[in-house]
């Protein structure tokens, strides 16, 4: 569909309609014989016209030509172009009129509606902005305090302050990283023109390079992995999919209470990857569940330290990675405890080969 | 200390290059810090250096072209500098020559076992090659390049004949990342789109005769997108 050019669909619509208007006519003059119609059946299908079309010039186009196949077949004397009858020059420019105004008045209500989602994705990002902007300051403020009080430190801190400064600013900065990883991740999924570039991957060689990231930031943390023994490959965007597979094992390592195992299964269910990360710590609230991919914009609810784990930024980017690639995210309650974060991915069909 | 390594830093930050600097000055290398290309390729040919950190993104010009005026000189390392998303600047770089990349934001560690692992490389490659006959070891891996046989705690490993060359190939440039293409080009002396896919399925099945469990330490790295490293 998307191969055809606009102006070609366009201009079929245009030829579409104008046919169709003319059989009308033609059936409505034989049948009753309702001259008066005739006029009013152009306007509408000029109307259509202009509404299914882009920008005005196929309207006027349909205009202009309902008016002369108006003027040709359907007014005395048939069959001739005569405008110097007035009653036929007035029919004329009336119906063209009308359609250019319509014309008019149907581009500028289409501009509308797309002002109308832009300035709500604009108010989305100002939103977000703001929220992340807020976000930023706390770990800044603590790498600017901590580095300046060391720097000017007349000897008054002890080894161990010290310690815990340079510590705080490590923790800080890495924090700063992973959200600054994720801001990226949405700019780059920013409304229409999506850029995510995907690539046939090897499902084991995407795990490892994933787990291999998270055992990097939880070098404490195992998982357990399953995973199908089949040669299987998912077109994706390895980097976006590992930051979704790393924003949910690290959302369990932040929040699942009392987690003792973190296991990843990976099962393949006709064409489609299943990736299942599962913890059996304390599982989700309800209320949390609701909005838990979504919801973002809603810190201001939370706990404040709730903030400091990156999961309402994480979770969401999560969904919208998973989206973009034409897949689903699910997270519920597991009966035996913990929480269950699944998400779908399509395969690729792969010929065996040696 | 003539037996210093002697770094050449091209990078236009002046922090980072600062950092990068102090790290190596810690552990005992000589370092030449150049903010820009005309620099970079200046301090190239008056230091002869023994390797070069090299940031992609210069002000007067493209660190790309600069590793490959450094190519058509010499085999010296470099390690490419680069921010997270530019997989297809890697991969040039990779196959321009640059032998590793470290992605900003980088730990000391991490750059520094780059470092290392770049300069063990390249010692290989210049004085102590690799006799065709000869083996490599790494963990409880063995292979015996001249009986074209692979052990692991010393029980022989099944490996097929193109499954023995990819090894043999990535364990003689060990230490690199090897882009996918250019193991294809090593191993069946021709590329096309197809033959990635062949490359990942020989992959797949030597990482299970190897035993390799995703996300443990394994023999063979994967750098998605780009390549192998061993």
């Amino acid at each position: 569909m998307k191969k055809i050019p606009k102006f070609l669909t366009d201009a079929a619509v245009t030829l579409f309609l104008l046919a169709a208007c003319f059989i009308l006519c033609l059936l409505v003059q034989t049948v009753s014989g309702a001259h008066a119609l005739i006029p009013a059946i152009f306007i509408l299908g000029t109307f259509l016209t202009a509404l299914a079309t882009d920008g005005y010039f196929y309207g006027i186009l349909s205009a202009l030509a309902s008016v002369l196949i108006f003027e040709f077949v359907f007014e005395l004397p048939y069959f001739s172009l005569n405008f110097t009858i007035t009653d036929n020059l007035v029919t004329s420019i009336i119906m063209i009129v009308i359609s250019c105004i319509t014309c008019t008045l149907t581009t500028k209500i289409k501009k509308q509606d797309t002002l109308k989602s832009q300035s709500e994705m604009e108010k989305m990002r100002a939103d977000l902005l703001r929220a992340v902007s807020h976000d930023l300051r706390t770990p800044l403020t603590t790498i600017y305090g901590a580095s300046s009080a060391m720097l000017e430190d007349g000897g008054g801190l002890s080894a161990a302050q010290k310690q815990k400064m340079l510590q705080s600013i490590r923790e800080d900065a890495a924090w700063l990283t992973r959200m600054v990883e994720n801001l990226l991740s949405i700019t780059r999924l920013d409304g229409t023109n999506v850029k995510i570039i995907k690539t046939s991957t090897v499902l084991d060689e995407f795990l490892d390079a994933a787990l291999i990231k998270f055992h990097k930031r939880y070098p404490e943390q195992e998982v357990a992995v399953e995973l199908p023994d089949a040669f299987i490959t998912i077109q994706m965007d390895a980097l976006l999919i590992e930051q979704v597979v790393i924003n949910i094992l690290e959302n369990a390592v932040c929040h699942a209470k009392g987690m003792s195992i973190l296991s990843l299964k990976v099962s393949v269910l006709s064409g489609k990857a299943v990736f299942e990360i599962s913890d059996n710590g304390c599982g989700i609230e309800k209320e949390r569940l609701k909005t838990l991919f979504t919801g973002y914009f809603q810190t201001e609810n939370l706990p404040p330290d709730s903030r400091r784990s990156n999961a309402g930024i994480g979770l969401s980017v999560c969904a919208a990675i998973i989206r973009a690639h034409g897949g689903t995210i699910t997270a519920r309650n597991l009966e035996s405890g913990g929480a269950l974060f699944c998400f779908t991915l399509n395969t690729e069909e792969t010929a065996h080969e040696q | 200390m003539s037996s210093k390594y002697k770094v050449l830093i091209v990078e236009d930050e002046k922090n980072i290059c600062h950092l990068i600097g102090a790290l190596l000055e810690a552990d005992g290398y000589q370092t030449v810090p150049a903010r820009d290309f005309a620099n970079g390729k200046m301090l190239y040919f008056s230091h002869r250096p023994d390797l070069i950190i090299l940031d992609l993104g210069l002000p007067d010009g493209d660190g790309m072209d600069l590793l490959r005026e450094i190519r058509k000189d010499s085999l010296v390392p470099v390690i490419v500098l680069s921010a997270r998303a530019d997989e297809s600047d890697k991969v040039e770089a990779l196959d321009l020559g640059a032998n590793d990349y470290v992605t900003k934001p980088f730990s000391s560690a991490e750059l520094m076992a780059r470092v290392r692992s770049a300069l063990r490389t390249a010692a290989r490659y210049s004085g102590t090659a690799l006799s065709p006959d000869g083996t490599f070891t790494r963990d409880d891996l063995l292979i015996d390049y001249g009986a074209r046989r692979v052990f692991i705690d010393q029980s022989e490993i099944k490996l097929t004949h193109t499954e023995f060359d990819i090894l043999s190939y990535l364990s003689r440039c060990s230490g690199k990342v090897v882009t996918y293409s250019a193991i294809i080009k090593e191993i069946w002396g021709y590329s096309d789109s197809g033959s990635v896919k062949k490359l990942q399925v020989n992959m797949a099945n030597m990482r299970k005769k190897l035993g390799a469990k995703p996300g443990k330490k394994n023999y063979i790295e994967n750098e998605l997108g780009i390549g192998y490293r061993m």
